[in-house]
């Protein structure tokens, strides 16, 4: 397996979307319900080989709740999505920076109480929120039968903000208080078919950042990336992974994930989905600094 | 999937569910090995666990976003042959990060995740030491970890 190919501690080398982070995350320009156009400049796709995207917020737990209240959550959501599913709780995650950090602390603390994660998905199954008493994140994932497109960030977004102020009134009516966000995270899920015989049959079709004379079966890569302020200050972590794989329906794939995480300078909600508005602005412009040119003309790239 | 496997993304819905990756097969990432590791991990685990009012008042156990934050500090500050940190816990669920050597004191407040005092003492000639308020950079503390490390290193390429 290839590993961090790029250096962890390497600029982007992209001043401007630099300069527009922190311009972000220290005024917290993204006001209520009102998140910004789309940057003129970010690459488009008509058709974009998206199979999920998730958006998300941690936040430190909210004085008052409880577990048996789950169920009050649940209500705040409930007329959109009507489906609950029990999953096992996500670990907190934080980007810390210095110079020695190898991988994430595979770390759980097996002592105390835990809160579960839960799923409410809506009916056609395409989108859900992950609620557990640190977490909420909303995702929007392609699903066989279902014939709605990829609704775009900005909804994916919207959605994320109604949902997070809805969750900090009610919090607010345990106790007083505000969502205090201390991490940001967003990830963007790619699959990438394998045409057997045809144009798109090796991982260097889709990706330039690898070329064999002679091309493996198989193969995986990751790397990581922080992501710095003009003042050299580090604001997020990029990370990347590409896997070959098998559907279940069984075409072969390639998997793309781009995910970017950090803390927003700004921990109100509005300061989290101006943090998450640039994560994207990195994802995209990532995504396409790594995919070949003839990839960018099958999913109808349009600037 | 590979349960070796280090995971970079764990929020996707159904990653694992409709894709079988022929990578996970064989992508095995060992964890750099960190003498310090292990006797944190389980410190805080002890500590996670403490009974409310511990302390004879109102002592509530280290809270589990305080304990995940500053073993990740931890990971950006420490090298694998670091001195592993003393580690007190605090009444309100915060915990501080103590390392005390001859002529030199480190101290990190974790008082939530991203909310961090730091605080050294090197020397008679500074007793009011140096205090930083931190978030998630930690450069600079890690080059105090570094600094008390240098008579040990030193020590070992005498003998």
């Amino acid at each position: 397996m290839l590993r961090d190919i790029v250096p962890h501690d390497a600029n982007l080398g992209d001043k401007n979307l630099l300069v527009g982070w922190r311009a972000l995350t220290t005024k917290g320009s993204c006001k209520t319900g009102k998140l910004m156009a789309r940057p003129a400049h970010l690459p488009e796709y008509g058709s974009p080989p998206l199979d999920e995207v998730v958006l998300g917020i941690q936040f430190n737990p909210a004085a008052g709740y409880q577990q048996i209240r789950a169920g009050e959550v649940w209500a705040l959501y409930r007329d959109k999505f009507p489906v609950v599913e029990e999953q096992q709780r996500l670990a907190p995650t934080f980007e810390t920076f210095g110079p020695t950090i190898f991988a994430r602390p595979a770390f759980q603390l097996v002592q105390g109480a835990e809160h579960d994660r839960f799923w409410f998905v809506n009916k056609a199954g395409d989108e859900l929120i992950q609620f557990q008493s640190d977490r909420l994140l909303h995702n929007w994932r392609r699903r066989v039968g279902v014939d709605r497109p990829y609704p775009r960030f900005d909804e994916i977004a919207g959605s994320l903000s109604a949902e997070a102020k809805a969750l900090e009134r009610y919090f607010d009516s345990l106790e007083q208080q505000t969502l205090d966000v201390n991490q940001c995270e967003m990830t963007y899920i790619n699959h990438f078919p394998i045409d057997d015989g045809g144009e798109f049959q090796h991982l260097s079709d889709y990706l330039k950042v690898v070329t064999f004379e002679d091309e493996p079966d198989d193969g995986a890569i990751q790397y990581r990336r922080t992501i710095r302020a003009d003042d050299g200050t580090p604001i997020a972590r990029l990370y990347c992974e590409s896997n070959a794989g098998i559907r279940v329906d069984g075409a072969k794939v390639i998997t793309l994930n781009i995910s970017v995480r950090g803390a927003p300078r700004d921990s109100t909600i509005d300061g989290a989905l101006a943090y998450l508005k640039e994560g994207r602005r990195l994802i995209v412009t990532e995504f396409t600094s790594i995919t070949t040119d003839k990839a960018h003309r099958l999913w109808e790239r349009s600037k | 999937m590979n349960a070796n496997r280090q995971e970079w993304t764990s929020t996707g819905s159904d990653t694992h569910t409709r894709v079988i990756h022929i990578g996970f097969h064989r992508a095995i990432v060992s964890r750099p090995t960190r003498d310090w590791h292990k006797e944190v991990t389980a410190t805080l685990n002890e500590l996670a666990a403490l009974p409310r009012g511990w302390d004879g008042y109102n002592g509530r156990p280290v809270r589990f976003d305080c304990a995940y934050f500053a073993l990740s500090m931890l990971e950006a500050i420490c090298p694998a042959d670091g001195p592993a940190p003393q580690i007190v816990p605090g009444s309100n669920g915060d915990l501080q990060l103590e390392w005390h050597m001859p002529n030199e004191d480190i101290e990190l407040h974790v008082r939530g995740p991203n909310k961090v005092t730091a605080w050294r003492v090197a020397g008679a000639t500074d007793p009011d030491g140096e205090e930083l308020q931190l978030t998630n950079d930690f450069t600079q503390v890690a080059a105090w970890i570094r600094a008390i490390m240098e008579p040990a290193v030193a020590d070992a390429a005498a003998a």
